[in-house]
């Protein structure tokens, strides 16, 4: 075979390989997006939907989210003292949660002196990179009794470039979070770089469903259902017309369970809850 | 009772603020980052960016930081420009 054709070859793959690296990063959903307009496309939607973010969750999980979110915290197994971060937590249900957590464990626990201290040290950072998110994040805290709370701390920060060092957190959590971010090599690498050795990192997210009936049923539910409820409570379609498409965009759980692994993560599993609609991906940093 | 809760609301978050230039750093230098009361902001000395606090929460995002032309300039009125990342 001749060097230029070999050469040619090569060429289709590589490009062909590229796409496939960056289809993540140009994907709105369905359509195709420029990867600097990305980040801002996807703020828009979040600034949009942020009020009716919670009520949209409990009509399209019929309160199910709720268990999920239970399951990601029990899968951390919380500790009093613990130096946290949930990423993409604008609203704090996952922080609020551990929070809790933390607090049933100090109380269950033989109680003195070194236990409140303890307990005054946990930190639970919520990132976001949607100021709305945290405002109404904030504002739930307050009605929950939270608002004071020395633990909980708000940032707004981009989960492709941590405002945290090196090694600082036992814990990273991200709740349908990762299927927003533009880079998501990036995401993992920086969770990778904050956790310290022996942190846990967890995702959940939403994922991909291959059982056939249940397939096609969720498909009608996706795109039927979905942004018709968006527009009706929200008053956005669109905005739910792509967070079904990204769904169906985000790498399916096999091949994000190698992503993982590959910004160094071990013991990267994953579980499917409610025949793979959601994922809990968890791995270890050693 | 609005204005006290507005006023509890400012120490706490300058009580927040002066913990969190401890424990953050500077989004894209990963280098420590210095509490500035006057403007109620984060300085990352290393390339010369502060990040406004915005109602107590730090707003550090690579594109929300402001570049400071010179170390006193703090008042810098500016608008945001981008960080080329």
């Amino acid at each position: 075979m001749s060097m230029r054709s070999i050469y040619r070859g090569l060429r289709r793959n590589h490009s062909r390989l590229c796409s496939h690296l960056h289809s993540h990063a140009t994907s709105f959903g369905f359509k195709e997006v420029r990867e600097e307009d990305k980040s801002q496309m996807v703020g828009n939607v979040f600034t949009s939907v942020a009020s009716s973010y919670d009520v949209m969750n409990d009509l399209m999980s019929g309160g199910l989210h709720r268990l999920w979110k239970e399951r990601l915290v029990s899968r951390l197994n919380p500790f009093p003292g613990m130096k946290h971060l949930d990423v993409a937590g604008g609203t704090g249900d996952v922080a609020f949660r551990i929070l809790d957590s933390i607090h049933g464990v100090a109380r269950r626990a033989v109680g003195d002196i070194h236990d409140d201290n303890l307990l005054e040290e946990t930190q639970i950072f919520v990132c976001d990179i949607n100021p709305n998110m945290l405002r109404v994040g904030r504002k739930r805290a307050q009605e929950r009794g939270l608002g004071d709370s020395k633990s909980l701390i708000w940032v707004e920060g981009d989960a492709e470039k941590l405002t945290f060092s090196d090694a600082s957190m036992d814990g990273y959590t991200i709740a349908f979070g990762i299927r927003n971010v533009t880079h998501i090599e990036k995401a993992l690498a920086e969770a990778y770089r904050v956790l310290k050795p022996g942190g846990r990192f967890l995702c959940l997210e939403l994922s991909h469903v291959e059982l056939p009936i249940f397939k096609d049923l969720y498909d009608y539910y996706s795109f039927s259902v979905i942004p018709k409820v968006g527009e009706l409570v929200a008053g956005d379609r669109e905005s739910y017309q792509y967070l079904v498409e990204s769904i169906r965009r985000f790498p399916k759980q096999e091949k994000f369970a190698t992503m993982i692994a590959e910004a160094g993560f071990q013991k990267v599993e994953y579980e499917n809850l409610v025949g793979g609609v959601i994922a809990i991906h968890s791995g270890l940093k050693f | 009772m609005v204005r006290r809760s507005g006023v509890l609301l400012k120490k706490v978050a300058a009580g927040i603020s002066s913990r969190l230039a401890e424990i953050l750093v500077c989004p894209l230098t990963k280098q420590p980052l210095r509490m500035c009361d006057k403007t109620n902001s984060l300085i990352s000395d290393s390339i010369g960016v502060s990040y406004p606090i915005v109602d107590g929460i730090p707003r550090l995002v690579p594109s929300d930081g402001i570049i400071l032309h010179s170390d006193q300039d703090l008042n810098s009125s500016d608008p945001p420009q981008t960080n080329s990342s």
